[in-house]
């Protein structure tokens, strides 16, 4: 995931290379190696460079990677006659390449033809059959046919061999919250939370999907993660304060009944609200008529 | 015996600096001669998913806390489990891997050409050095020590009067040996094949052991205690909170 800092740097590079200063180059190896999706301007500041045969000369073997890239990018946004013309080039330059291989299979990918798609990642498979992109690749072709529980089944058995990848278990866990399943969405956020623990957006998720599934336990549990979040954060993040509230006047109904000892964390939601309306009063005042009646309406136990 | 030996220096312009540059070149060139002679190793998928399975098991180690008793002991179920648990390895299997190393022949011409990659320099410019700067002073060490040394750091120096501190140029060999990995790196990038020092820890301990690590990493498992980390994080919360709204 991409720090503040890096980010700080991408836009003000991006700004940079926008209003006409120098630095393509350093952008582009900016977005290649923090992997982030910014395929609009790759392609527009790729092509100005690949068509300027003195620059183009000027990256020396880097250039191969520039082409990748450039490609990668219209196919993205669907300029595939550019990604062609790319493709051709790495083609003349890698006959025998698997990395080249795998562009022309995105490259039926994006013109929508699958099954040659398929054929063409199957035969590279054949060759290199633990290479973890092509069979990425396969996942995301199955997702974009409207294929899920296909999707699924590649993505269980991707993750089978390669078990500690977390950007995968992340799509499945949003794949499995998609369909509802969220029993073993919960699992992939355990299997993301073991990965990085002190990533607050996986807290977040988790506590998200413990709070949908419901039931006393999985709600007090929920608001524990809420909790986490919050402290990870420093109290900034708006969600967690309210889920921390919603969490509060659940557990609140579902023990009303019962009879609880006073919990000593109950303070946590009131402290929530509080910084809610704080948060409120600095960021969008109008709103704030419309926090403090749904707080109200909650009927936070107090 | 604190006498001053005067060195010449043309010792300095004859001796050290060419002894220098030739190790710099003839690591250049054996960078550059493993790279033409690597062959791919395609990786084989049981070592893979060994490996992965490993890094699995070592972040649920490190992170127990995070997670619900529940699921923390699911998993610790589904890695450590007797019958087919991923980490479980029958004891007759763990032998295996060393055998398996010696007899799988591509993994042994790989070793073996790796070994003579770093045998056969090292070897030629060693019998080089000994033959050409042998038998007078190359160099004075800045720091004392102790006739121990003496065998091993003045081959070829024959007085058994000089002090230790005096050495022969196999010394400065050895210390450009072990010196220039730091400069290789600069030079060459990340990953160079001249990593002698590096190579020989792992000959040492021997290669990678997929079985010796995976029963390690159960045995690490079965003796986590989980201790669930959540309910510190509630009252940190507060306290986060109460700082804000304060």
């Amino acid at each position: 995931m991409v720090g503040a800092v890096e980010e700080a740097q991408l836009n003000r590079l991006e700004n940079q290379v926008d209003n006409g200063g120098g630095g393509a180059w350093e952008y582009l190896c900016l977005v290649r190696k923090l992997k982030v999706r910014r395929s609009e301007k790759v392609l527009k500041h790729g092509l100005s460079i690949l068509n300027d045969p003195k620059q183009r000369s000027k990256l020396g073997g880097e250039e191969w990677t520039l082409y990748e890239q450039v490609a990668i990018a219209a196919m993205d946004c669907q300029c595939v006659d550019i990604a062609k013309d790319c493709i051709n080039a790495l083609q003349r330059k890698f006959p025998e390449s698997m990395r080249v291989g795998r562009l022309k299979g995105m490259l039926l990918e994006a013109r929508g033809s699958w099954k040659d798609a398929e054929v063409a990642y199957s035969s590279l498979l054949e060759d290199n059959p633990l290479d973890q992109v092509i069979q990425k690749r396969r996942v995301a072709m199955a997702k974009a046919q409207g294929n899920i529980s296909g999707a699924i089944e590649c993505l269980n058995k991707y993750l089978e061999i390669f078990m500690a990848d977390h950007e995968a278990w992340r799509e499945l866990a949003e794949i499995y919250v998609s369909l509802q399943m969220y029993k073993q969405a919960a699992f992939c956020y355990e299997e993301l939370i073991l990965c990085q623990p002190l990533v607050p957006l996986y807290h977040l998720a988790y506590a998200d999907v413990l709070y949908t599934l419901g039931g006393l336990e999985n709600l007090q549990m929920s608001k524990k993660y809420y909790a986490s979040t919050i402290d990870l954060t420093g109290g900034k993040n708006t969600r967690a304060l309210f889920g921390i509230c919603l969490c509060s006047a659940a557990i609140a109904q579902l023990s009303k009944g019962r009879n609880k000892e006073d919990k000593d964390s109950s303070e946590l939601h009131t402290l929530a609200a509080k910084t809610l309306e704080k948060e409120y009063k600095q960021r969008s005042l109008t709103k704030l008529p419309l926090l403090t009646a749904t707080l109200r309406n909650l009927k936070l136990p107090s | 015996m604190a006498e001053d030996l005067v060195l010449d220096t043309a010792i300095r312009d004859w001796v050290l600096i060419p002894l220098s540059v030739v190790m710099v070149l003839i690591g250049i060139l054996r960078y550059f001669v493993s790279k033409l002679m690597r062959s791919y190793q395609s990786p084989d998928a049981k070592v893979v998913k060994e490996g992965q399975v490993v890094i699995r098991a070592r972040s649920l180690r490190a992170a127990a806390n995070f997670i619900p008793l529940k699921s923390f002991r699911a998993r610790r179920a589904y890695f450590s489990n007797e019958e087919n648990g991923l980490l479980y390895v029958p004891k007759g299997q763990v032998p295996n891997a060393q055998a398996q190393m010696f007899s799988d022949p591509n993994m042994a011409m790989d070793m073996m050409k790796k070994n003579l990659s770093m045998i056969i320099p090292q070897t030629l410019t060693f019998a080089w050095v000994n033959f050409f700067f042998s038998g007078f002073v190359a160099a004075k060490i800045p720091f004392p020590l102790t006739q121990r040394f003496r065998s091993m750091l003045q081959n070829g120096i024959d007085l058994s009067t000089v002090d230790v501190s005096y050495v022969s140029s196999r010394s400065w060999y050895f210390l450009n040996l072990f010196g220039l990995r730091g400069l290789f790196s600069l030079i060459l990038g990340e990953e160079n094949a001249t990593d002698d020092t590096q190579r020989m820890m792992q000959m040492s301990g021997f290669g990678f052991d997929p079985t010796k690590s995976l029963s390690a990493e159960k045995d690490s498992l079965d003796i986590v205690q989980h201790e669930w980390a959540l309910p510190k994080f509630e009252q940190r919360a507060e306290e986060v909170l109460r700082r804000l709204v304060s």
